[in-house]
């Protein structure tokens, strides 16, 4: 009996304790969740150096996307100089100049959609690189991770202000304000500048040690100071162009340098090419490669198989993991321009010479008047299959001469741009080039 | 508010033995389950179907173990049914009760009508209000038997039958255009049968009641089952005076095999294959509900309640597609859902007499809930040159460069402070009260205020007259989806020989996410007539505020949208219900109930610059329109065509007992929804007819427009705008008490009884389900479209020892 007064008396009073505790039990702890496992969440997600990691990558594969979509870098480049051929269907449409024929793939071509994700990838590691804690990210991580981002937003800038040549900025001080293109190509010059101050020659793998197959694939001081050499040139930024590239030219340098190119992978998308140079998709007729090829060049062999009725000719992909954007071969023909274009022609010449090794012609009596011609000859046999080729035409002045379809006038009018696409115009307030509303 | 360290509220909840009463609320309609048609098909929303004004439940498929829709005065921008699906409780316990993505097995089917007790359906404002942010489009709480008081009592029960298409006629399919003379060959009659076994008990100690349930549905396709085996116990337990306790438990297992021809096939770009029965589909979920209720009297006036619960699901699938139909490879994909919502309710209560006038019942609670969904899911192909089995190597990853995995899970923790207040004076009327404050992990402002209140008075004591009046307003909200609220980053693909993972943000977080407002004003009458015959006229006005909708951004942005809110939304009704006992005598009974309901929903605002939101497909409404309109395009300008929902929609039910003898007979009908079919024929890429689409004859001059794989704009003309109007007999129930001829025996009922299911649908719809369309729109891939419903035939005994 007594015993069960006692029980009675504790089922009296424990529900009172514990209705006390659950009437009160508002913590803001049970309203605050941990980051959830098993998955990838805005916020919080960049605790280590190998995440921050995974979103400079971000940035390398929305180039991939910007430039592999459609086989667009060769579009916008030798597939549009009708050089090489694009096994698709829009390739005569490109070739012909057609760039406002209704076809979905062209549509896509004329979206600068994923350089602007490059640009948007850039800003946003340039923003967490400065809010994680800092012991996430070593000096060295930091600086590498500023600088690819900062390289990255640079080539995203110039190749649009070079395809389009207006450029809405997507920076946050000026947003959706348009520049033209050299005012972008300046802007591009100086996130490339800072870059390649921040770059080291080597990156680091995973396990602390140079690595000659990561520097390939990232941004490295090489890459960094080829492509502000590129928009140095552009702008006539004779004299910085030529410092950046004599820098990189002395011996004690060559180990140290690095080709930069776009590594290959899946893609979630699936329509981003793994093999883009691959022989089923992008060729060069016989006619083509002996125009640009003299008989006894040595380099048509090293760079193209003839098929056997001989013609057309594929490349030799040397490396199926990659592909070459940025080249240390570029580096002498940079170099010589920059001699050239500040005075030092005889320095240019043996430049050139240097560059253009297995060439049939002898550049060291070269001229004035004809190192244009003759560099410009050079980077197209060069640099062929880097997308490089209707650029340096345009910086060249030599569109019309190279494309009749268009005339100086239609120059002037925009037509060596890329029509803008529809959503850009609608989007952001903008007009479209002269020549191509006529279209 | 840190008031109590983190610890403490671990320690609350690991113990989930919390002090006792859950809140009390007055549901405003109850369906005694017993005193409803019994349908044969299993699912609470099915044997609730025709039942009470304003419950919409469309038998959209006739595939066996799925569920069909619900509605409960629920409308959403978002065009899903789970948005607008009204919140499930179990004896007050919150449930996971939509159907898991991968299985959609129904959860609402773990629940047979032998352990029902009663439905409480509760619509107005100022009983919703007390259910918080979870419950603005309405409530169903399924409160389950006790033990009876007594020594033993066992309950048999069993039925078997077949499921039928009832004057098939396979041009009426909606598959029709697809493996035409395969389906012929498929769709046959199929069985159909339950068995259940119940054992109760009471007293002074409490009661009991246990049982175990099988149950199986064929469907009416070869190929396709539907089984699920469930055990349960209910158990209430007087540990004191003062201190009751209740324990429920319910563990289900379900299966569905989901294979018949016609389901795969047309995504697939080979020949159809005979039957398809060498498809693999299974899918299996586990389910758990437990909860524990504990109330205690503190005082005559004082009492505490705690109610917590745990409402579990784990659903898997399995699906298969061989090699001979994919030219070589095969397709295999694997995922698993589990789902858990535990809540705990803790409640203090006070109820006080101050006169025999006035009176006053107030309830202080505190609620807390967690769910928490994990999906993991592996999706892949392989070709058969390395032999074996394919499927297995598949799922397992034995391939991983072919092989897609997945993994989400999403949390969400809900905490609430609520009281509720009920005033009664003169016994003429009643004033109640609620508020409510609820607060979501997932916000970043986090609390929302809920307040309701409602009256009624009774002109029976003053003015001698049987009629009731009620008003009450007030206002609740609904939870945006998770997604909305925290940002996303996704991978974008591999780099450096797949040895890096590149990621970037798919959209930002939406700092200033905010819940659905939702304000609701009711009024209603009700009149009695000697007793026998209740009328009821409810009227509701809903204004829906803040959705959440992507704004698309334009292609400087570097992610493809954000997040906004916007919009305003309006749902009003009237709902009519007549309940009769119209002959009562000793030989003779007939019971009858009519309801019908007709509602309006209705944009009233839309965000500016829709074309570049996710409410673009709302364009052509204007201010006034149906939200549920059915938009097309003619000529080159959108327009309106149709409503997809119906205007007037109810049932009747009518009972009549004679000595032994039962007959039940149960309609249902919904009219003037209109449903658009498109054609088969008429299909154009648009630059391919120029951007004008092609008139055809018999056809109707409207089309859709829409985007295809390739991502080409595509004109598809719609055949027809039909009347989906339809009557259905939906249930018919014979039986007869036959204890009278087994006197001697141990049986103190017997029941034998025939029922029915579907057995007559009245329609000038051309398909062959009025309803099997859940978008108003029967699409050529059939998206959204049920199988054929099919009309089922039982005959089955019940005896109680």
């Amino acid at each position: 009996m007594n015993m069960m007064n006692k029980t009675k008396q504790r089922i009296t009073y424990w529900p009172i304790g514990l209705l006390l505790l659950g009437t009160l039990a508002s913590c803001s702890d049970y309203l605050t969740l941990d980051e959830l496992d098993n998955r990838t969440v805005a916020e919080g997600y960049y605790t280590s150096t190998q995440r921050v990691e995974q979103a400079v990558i971000g940035g390398y594969v929305d180039l991939r996307r910007a430039l592999l979509t459609n086989h667009a870098w060769l579009m916008y480049g030798e597939a549009r100089a009708g050089e090489l051929q694009v096994e698709v269907a829009y390739y005569p449409m490109v070739a012909n100049q057609q760039l406002t024929v209704a076809d979905r793939q062209l549509a896509r071509l004329a979206d600068w959609e994923y350089f602007y994700d490059v640009v948007y990838d850039a800003n946003e590691v340039l923003r967490l690189i400065d809010e994680v804690n800092s012991d996430v990210l070593s000096t060295y991580h930091y600086n590498l991770f500023k600088g690819e981002a900062l390289a990255l937003k640079s080539m995203a800038y110039f190749y649009i202000a070079r395809i389009w040549g207006i450029v809405p900025s997507a920076e946050k001080s000026d947003f959706g304000q348009p520049m033209d293109e050299t005012s972008a190509v300046e802007r591009a010059a100086g996130f490339a500048r800072e870059a390649y101050g921040l770059l080291p020659w080597m990156l680091l793998n995973d396990d602390q040690i140079e690595s000659a197959a990561v520097t390939a694939v990232r941004f490295n001081k090489t890459a960094a100071a080829i492509l502000l050499t590129q928009e140095n040139l552009w702008l006539d930024n004779d004299v910085e162009a030529y410092e950046v590239m004599a820098g990189l030219a002395i011996e004690e340098r060559a180990d140290s340098l690095s080709d930069f190119g776009l590594a290959m992978g899946k893609d979630e998308r699936e329509n981003i090419t793994e093999d883009p140079l691959g022989s089923s998709m992008v060729s060069i007729s016989a006619a083509n490669l002996a125009a640009i090829y003299p008989a006894g060049d040595a380099r048509q062999g090293t760079l193209f198989r003839l098929s056997a009725d001989e013609k057309k000719a594929t490349f030799i992909v040397r490396d199926q993991e990659r592909l070459d954007l940025l080249t240390k071969n570029e580096c002498y023909l940079l170099l010589a321009e920059a001699a050239w274009k500040t005075g030092k022609l005889e320095e240019a010449r043996i430049r050139l010479m240097e560059a253009a090794d297995g060439a049939t012609e002898d550049y060291s009596e070269l001229g004035e008047g004809e190192f244009a011609d003759a560099l410009l000859r050079e980077r197209q046999r060069i640099l062929i299959g880097s997308g490089q080729r209707f650029f340096d035409l345009k910086r060249f002045n030599k569109v019309s001469a190279y494309l009749p379809v268009f005339s100086e006038a239609d120059i002037q009018n925009g037509a060596a741009y890329w029509p803008l696409a529809q959503r850009s115009l609608n989007g952001n307030g903008l007009t479209q080039h002269s020549y191509w509303s006529h279209e | 508010m840190e008031l109590f360290p983190k610890f403490f509220w671990k320690t609350i909840f690991s113990v989930i033995v919390l002090p006792a009463g859950l809140m009390k609320v007055d549901a405003q309609e109850v369906v005694q389950v017993d005193s409803v048609l019994w349908p044969v098909r299993n699912g609470v929303e099915n044997l609730l179907q025709g039942s009470t004004a304003g419950l919409r439940v469309k038998s959209w498929s006739g595939e066996a173990g799925i569920q069909s829709t619900l509605n409960l005065r629920g409308l959403s921008m978002d065009p899903t049914d789970e948005s607008t699906m009204p919140m499930m409780m179990v004896n007050g316990v919150p449930i996971v009760a939509s159907p898991s993505s991968v299985t959609a097995i129904n959860p609402l089917s773990y629940y047979t009508p032998d352990q029902i007790e009663r439905i409480e359906i509760i619509k107005s404002i100022d009983q919703l209000a007390a259910y918080g942010v979870l419950a603005a489009n309405g409530a169903i709480n399924i409160v389950l038997k006790e033990g009876h008081t007594g020594p033993l009592n066992v309950t048999a029960s069993a039925f078997a039958g077949t499921n039928y298409l009832n004057d098939f006629n396979y041009r009426t399919d909606a598959f029709y255009d697809f493996n035409t003379t395969a389906r012929r060959e498929v769709y046959r009659r199929e069985i159909t049968h339950s068995q259940q076994a119940i054992i109760d008990g009471g007293g002074d100690f409490g009661s009991y009641l246990f049982g175990v349930t099988n149950y199986q549905d064929n469907g009416a396709a070869a190929e396709t089952k539907f089984t699920q085996q469930s055990l349960f116990l209910n158990a209430t337990y007087h540990i004191s005076n003062q201190l009751k306790a209740q324990f429920y438990s319910n563990l289900t297992l379900a299966n569905r095999k989901g294979r018949y021809a016609g389901e795969y096939e047309r995504g697939l770009p080979r020949p159809v294959l005979r039957d398809e029965a060498f498809f693999m589909d299974d899918n299996k979920n586990t389910a758990q509900l437990s909860s524990l209720h504990l109330s205690y009297q503190l005082a005559p006036a004082w009492s505490v309640s705690s109610l917590a619960g745990i409402s579990y699901e784990g659903a898997k699938r399995d699906f298969f597609i061989p090699s001979d139909v994919l030219d070589g490879s095969v397709r295999a994909a694997s995922a698993a859902v589990k789902r858990q919502l535990i809540s705990v309710n803790t409640t203090v209560n006070y109820r006080h007499r101050f006169s025999d006038r006035l009176g006053l019942s107030m309830t202080l609670g505190n609620e807390v809930r967690t769910l928490d969904n994990r999906i993991t899911s592996v999706d892949g192909s392989r070709s058969l040159e390395y032999g074996g089995s394919n499927f297995v190597k598949v799922v397992t990853g034995y391939n991983a460069g072919q092989t897609d995995a997945w993994s989400g899970h999403d949390r969400e923790n809900l905490l609430s402070f609520y009281g509720l207040w009920n005033v009664d004076f003169n016994q003429d009327l009643k004033v109640n009260a609620a508020l409510r404050a609820d607060a979501s992990s997932l916000y970043d402002r986090k609390w929302g205020f809920y307040p309701a209140a409602g009256a009624s008075y009774s002109f029976k004591n003053t003015l001698e007259l049987p009629l009731t009046v009620s008003a009450s307003v007030g206002k609740t909200g609904i939870l945006s989806r998770p997604e909305v609220y925290r940002g996303e980053l996704t991978a974008f693909g591999d780099y450096f020989s797949g040895n890096e993972l590149g990621i970037g943000k798919l959209y930002a977080a939406f700092e200033d996410a905010k819940s659905i407002d939702v304000f609701q004003v009711d009024a209603g009458i009700s009149y009695a007539i000697k007793d026998a015959l209740v009328l009821s006229v409810n009227y509701f006005d809903k204004r829906y505020s803040d959705f959440t909708y992507r704004r698309y951004l334009s292609n400087i942005h570097g992610l493809d949208y954000r997040y906004e809110t916007g919009g305003k939304l309006a749902l009003s009704g009237v709902e009519v219900e007549l309940d009769g006992n119209l002959i009562q005598n000793d030989r003779f009974q007939w019971t009858a109930n009519i309801n019908l309901a007709s509602y309006r929903n209705t944009v009233e605002a839309l965000p500016e610059d829709l074309g570049n939101t996710s409410f673009a497909y709302l364009q052509a409404l204007k201010s006034g329109d149906a939200l549920t309109s059915i938009i097309a395009t003619e000529g080159q300008q959108a327009k309106v065509i149709g409503n997809s929902e119906a205007s007037l929609f109810g049932g009747l039910t009518n009972t009549f007992r004679y000595k032994g003898f039962t007959l039940g007979v149960g309609i249902n009908y919904a009219l003037n929804a209109d449903v658009a079919a498109e054609s088969f024929s008429s299909r154009y890429t648009a630059s391919q007819v120029d951007g004008v689409f092609p008139l055809k004859t018999a056809e109707t001059p409207y089309y859709f427009v829409e985007e295809d794989a390739g991502g080409n704009t595509v004109y598809q003309g719609i055949r027809s705008i039909e009347d989906g109007s339809f009557i259905r007999l939906s249930r018919a129930v014979v039986s007869y008490q036959l204890q009278s001829l087994l006197r001697g025996l141990p049986i103190r009922q017997a029941e034998l009884f025939v029922r029915g299911d579907n057995l007559l649908t009245w329609s000038t719809y051309s398909g062959f389900n009025p309803e099997e369309n859940i978008t108003g729109i029967r699409r050529i891939d059939l998206s959204s479209t049920g199988m054929p419903l099919p009309s089922s035939v039982v005959l089955g005994l019940k005896l109680v020892l």
